[in-house]
């Protein structure tokens, strides 16, 4: 077919067709949204969803509910987008809602625990919290995080969990334990507290700490350090300083607190740190 | 051939063999076709991407569940501001009203009776709830 036997006009009307037909189906009149899922939320409406869900989970302890409920909406990793969550509700000055997605967080990390970083951020190191926290996994690696994707479009009937008493802010701290920790690998005279709650071991993030020394004081607040966990928080000591520590919202008052001397392998010395273990009961 | 009796139209047998009117014919067509296509792709193939979105779009049984949370939280917390405040996010409604719904579509959906008395006592308390400290549900 020659150049002058082509359908010019019939190829742009086509063409003008496609354009009009286009225009009013993406412009004029797009497919209407009226049935959306919690997934195509807006960011912040996901975050408004996010922590009611922490508030409803607050309410009932239903760690079951709440990960389905939070599958809805399609975080690639939950407990990632609680903790930050958490870390922007604690530094927004809301220490109850930053509490309850700190909770669930740590809840859904019990369920599906995960590897903690190997090379921690300098000058901290990575915790153990053996002692004072959950048991480990038996291999994280065989352990997926990724929340189930089979959702279930409703929960009306599900069975809903033994109420298990959560700690509520407020209650005084106690000193659960406290321990030296020789490690020429961490700074001099680190100063590590890890809040946690009695009953389920859980970490709480927001706990405004004081510590105080002849002359001074320093705030600091748990929480800030989600990769060593929502209720850890730590501080520099200087040798030959006595410290004081207490919660700011009353509880125990440890005292007497400096950096220990150390003795390293070939037998140099160097100070050492504190490892500050607290419970609310 | 004599022209079809028609008073003041004429239709000759040949006029579909006129060049000008098959051009037009083939021209319409086209641009029905292209509509056609257009529509098509722009409905069925591609629609626009929804993301985004506003919590008034959410399906009613997720809107439920979620009211159904803040009725839960409330029962824990007993703040109606933050309750009213967490409803606020489905628009300029009452929240009396937004939970009145919710508890509509739980009782026939079929909600169990402790999320039906969570919900009814969420409604009962905004019915009398007046927004403290100038803070705009």
């Amino acid at each position: 077919m020659s150049k002058k036997n082509l359908p010019w006009e019939a190829i742009l009307a086509l063409l003008i067709g496609i354009a009009l037909g286009l225009l009013y189906s993406w412009v004029i009149s797009p497919v209407a949204v009226v049935d959306a899922i919690p997934s195509a939320l807006r960011a912040d409406f996901k975050d408004q969803y996010r922590s009611v869900i922490a508030a409803a989970y607050a309410a009932n302890d239903d760690l079951a509910r709440a990960r389905s409920r939070l599958a809805l909406l399609g975080d690639a990793d939950s407990y990632a987008a609680l903790s930050a969550q958490a870390q922007k509700a604690l530094s927004g000055g809301d220490a109850l809602q930053s509490y309850q997605l700190a909770q669930l967080a740590s809840a859904l990390k019990e369920l599906n625990p995960v590897d903690v970083p190997d090379t921690p951020t300098n000058p901290v190191a990575q915790l153990d919290l053996s002692a004072t926290s959950k048991p480990a996994p038996v291999n994280p690696s065989e352990t997926p995080l990724p929340l189930e994707t089979d959702i279930p479009l409703f929960y009306t009937a599900t069975p809903r969990a033994t109420r298990t008493p959560t700690a509520k802010p407020g209650a005084p701290f106690k000193l659960l334990e406290q321990e030296t920790i020789c490690d020429m690998s961490l700074a001099e005279g680190l100063l590590q507290v890890i809040t946690i709650t009695s009953n389920n071991r859980r970490q709480i993030p927001g706990i405004e700490l004081i510590l105080s020394w002849a002359g001074g004081e320093e705030h600091f607040f748990t929480g800030f350090k989600p990769e060593l966990g929502n209720g850890y928080a730590d501080s520099l000591m200087q040798p030959g300083v006595i410290y004081n520590l207490r919660a700011a919202d009353g509880g125990a008052f440890i005292s007497e607190l400096t950096p220990p001397v150390c003795q390293g392998e070939h037998g140099e010395t160097y100070y050492g740190g504190l490892k500050i273990t607290l419970h609310r009961p | 051939m004599p022209p079809v009796a028609c008073p003041g139209i004429f239709i000759y047998p040949n006029l579909w063999q006129n060049t000008n009117m098959k051009r037009w014919l083939w021209f319409f067509l086209a641009l029905a076709a292209g509509i056609g296509l257009g529509l098509l792709y722009g409905w069925v193939i591609s629609p626009v991407d929804f993301v985004n979105l506003p919590p008034d779009t959410l399906r009613a049984d997720y809107r439920a569940d979620y009211i159904l949370m803040v009725a839960e939280a409330y029962r824990s917390e007993k703040d109606l501001d933050l309750a009213a405040r967490r409803l606020a996010i489905f628009g300029s409604e009452p929240p009396v009203e937004i939970a009145a719904q919710a508890l509509q579509f739980g009782t026939s959906a079929g909600f169990s009776a402790s999320e039906i008395a969570d919900l009814e006592a969420l409604v009962q308390a905004l019915r009398t709830w007046q927004p403290s400290s100038g803070v705009a549900p």
